[in-house]
């Protein structure tokens, strides 16, 4: 397999990875409306957990981590999803349950960089500066994969599992539940007057978005076999952010688009392009750059982004005929009803 | 028990610091009422003005180049604001979106600070420094000229908010704007001028960050930045005197600390002080009504 085929399929694992980050925390802001800035740091408590799960013991491995329990995968990617949704409970119970906008946004960005200073000086934990490497690669022994096969291969299992989320997603969003979290999302006032618990949907919310994050870093892990701190430096919640808003935000095919034009188009296709000489690093930096004004102008432009977030039409459509006949009405709908009932204008 | 005392002194000048930034970042936050997620990045940017008058362009003395950088940044903030941030928070009601825009600029900023200067460390150009001791303390004079400057800034930001009128106009406007407004203060000037003030504070505080720490490089505002949240918030935000009191507390806490712990994670601590004021007070000590 020649180069072109190596670098075509590690962007098409990008692609579907960055897919699965892009739902976790679509989830969170685009559809409950919290602004999670410590995003990254879920993904590397994922990305970690998996590495520690399929490494064997640490003695005469010459990295340091905690246990080393030689699971196979998924069993690691399901501990490491895990693992980040607890931690999201932690998180949320300290900070989510007290704090409105910025004050969360400050206290979140706050932890992803502690996590990073902790993550990066204390070798014990998850091998410090180094990072873990040498992480088994999934099926490589079974399948009798060699560095070359396994790229194209794993891209695929992530497609597969990208594809599965995605399905898991679309039956969430789509369930009461969703609509609850959308409602919390326009007005959380509104929905905690209509008896829905807020922070309960909210925990909810980050529970299932934490997840997403965790097996999307778990994922890269096993594709790249290694992972250090300088691949989740706070900034890269950012990336994610820019990939829903420019895709557009509570719609999961706007997702993959915004995957395909920001992760792959901007992040990952530019570091092949040729170093400028004696400036090491320019593209890179000029490259997060770029992607950082898109992003502005994105917003300005185009703040639905590619995609539009579909409207839900059942909250408008007869719902006020269905309240008088008595029958369960959605949030959205009782909303709706109310405001077409008082003659006030939907907010 | 001299080296908790070392790190008394160590505390006070990162507590000068600390306050000089955590009061830039709290007086716009007050007048404009979302948080400047760049605010790192103009640290950083300002320290580099600062190291570009002092070490490239035009060899000035370390505190010379220290203030024209500082009043460049402030320059920079105002233009930062008319251009991108003013209009956004005008056009959208919902503060992530302003939120956001100045997370993206934090990254424009910080990968443009990189393009320019590079990853490498940079050090001022200082003159040969002597340590002084004061009583158990031991200071050196760029210490103590840190110190010094923070405390002057506290006492001008101090008259400048009791006694005059700008200073009043900024209170007003930071408890209400639209009632501000009615009662016929200028909103959009006084928001200019504290986009001056809050820039020319980050630039100040960054390059005095670099001075303190003996280099610079353009990471170093955003690894500050929460130590500067912490302050904000134990202080109590949108609270100018919480600010300058969670920066002592903060700033103290942290060298001391660093005494008797690793000092890698140092500023750690502050993080933990944070968790811990969220859980007892989350308000902050000094809250103001309304804000939290």
């Amino acid at each position: 397999m020649n180069g072109t085929w190596y670098y075509v399929f590690t962007l098409v694992f990008f692609l579907f990875d960055y897919f699965i980050l892009a739902m976790g925390l679509n989830i969170q802001y685009g559809e409950t409306g919290i602004l999670n800035f410590a995003y990254i740091g879920f993904v590397a408590i994922g990305a970690y957990v998996t590495g520690v799960m399929s490494l064997p013991n640490s003695a005469g491995t010459g990295q340091y981590y905690i246990l080393g329990l030689s699971l196979p995968f998924p069993v690691n990617l399901l501990v490491g999803g895990l693992t980040a949704s607890a931690f999201a409970v932690v998180v949320a119970l300290i900070a989510l349950r007290r704090l409105r906008t910025d004050y969360l946004a400050m206290v979140l960005i706050s932890l992803s960089l502690v996590l990073y200073d902790v993550c990066n000086n204390y070798v014990p934990l998850f091998n410090g500066a180094d990072g873990l490497y040498n992480v088994p690669e999934p099926f490589a022994g079974v399948l009798h994969l060699n560095t070359n096969s396994f790229i194209p291969f794993f891209a695929g299992v992530t497609g597969v599992i990208a594809l599965l989320m995605w399905w898991v997603m679309s039956r969430v969003t789509r369930s009461p539940a969703g609509r609850t979290f959308r409602a919390i999302r326009d007005d959380d006032v509104v929905a905690a007057a209509l008896g829905k618990d807020v922070f309960r949907q909210q925990l909810k919310s980050m529970i299932i978005g934490s997840f997403y994050a965790g097996i999307g870093g778990g994922l890269i892990m096993q594709f790249s076999g290694s992972f250090n701190p300088t691949a989740w430096l706070p900034g890269e919640t950012f990336v994610v952010f820019a990939v829903i808003l420019v895709g557009g935000v509570g719609n999961n095919i706007g997702l993959l688009v915004g995957a395909l034009v920001v992760e792959t188009l901007l992040v990952h296709l530019p570091a092949f392009l040729p170093a400028i000489p004696g400036h090491p690093g320019l593209i890179e930096y000029m490259d997060a750059a770029v992607i950082g004004i898109l992003l502005m102008a994105m917003l300005w432009f185009r703040p639905q982004g590619l995609v539009s977030e579909r409207v839900h039409k059942a909250a408008s459509m007869g719902a006020r005929e269905r309240l008088n006949t008595g029958a369960t009405l959605t949030l959205d709908e009782e909303a709706a009803a109310l405001a077409h009932a008082t003659g006030k204008p939907e907010a | 028990m001299q080296l908790f005392w070392l790190s008394v002194g160590f505390g006070l000048v990162t507590a000068s610091v600390l306050a000089v930034s955590a009061v830039g970042l709290s007086l716009q936050f007050g007048i404009t009422n979302y948080i400047n997620f760049a605010y790192g990045d103009f640290m950083a940017l300002g320290a580099y003005f600062s190291y570009a008058l002092n070490n490239e362009l035009l060899h000035l003395n370390i505190w010379v180049a220290t203030v024209c950088g500082s009043v460049g940044m402030g320059l920079f903030a105002v233009l930062v604001n008319h251009f991108i941030l003013a209009p956004f928070a005008r056009r959208f009601r919902k503060t992530f979106y302003v939120l956001i825009v100045t997370f993206g600029l934090s990254l424009v900023l910080l990968n443009l600070e990189y393009s320019i200067w590079g990853a490498d460390v940079r050090f001022f150009n200082m003159p040969m420094d002597r340590a002084h001791h004061l009583g158990p303390i031991l200071l050196t004079n760029a210490q103590l000229i840190v110190m010094g400057i923070a405390v002057l800034l506290m006492l001008g930001v101090h008259t400048l908010l009791k006694t005059t009128r700008l200073g009043k106009s900024m209170r007003a406007m930071s408890d209400n704007t639209s009632l501000a407004m009615t009662s016929g203060i200028d909103t959009k000037r006084i928001t200019t001028i504290t986009w001056f003030l809050s820039g020319t504070l980050a630039g100040l505080s960054g390059t005095v960050l670099g001075i303190t720490e003996g280099n610079l490089t353009p990471a170093a505002g955003e690894l500050f930045l929460f130590v500067i949240f912490a302050a904000v918030i134990v202080g109590g935000v949108g609270s100018i005197y919480g600010a300058m009191a969670g920066a002592l507390l903060i700033g103290l806490a942290t060298e001391i600390s660093a005494a008797y712990i690793n000092p890698a994670y140092k500023l750690d601590i502050a993080f933990v002080i944070l968790i811990l004021t969220l859980l007892v007070r989350p308000s902050g000590l000094f809250a103001r009504p309304g804000k939290a």
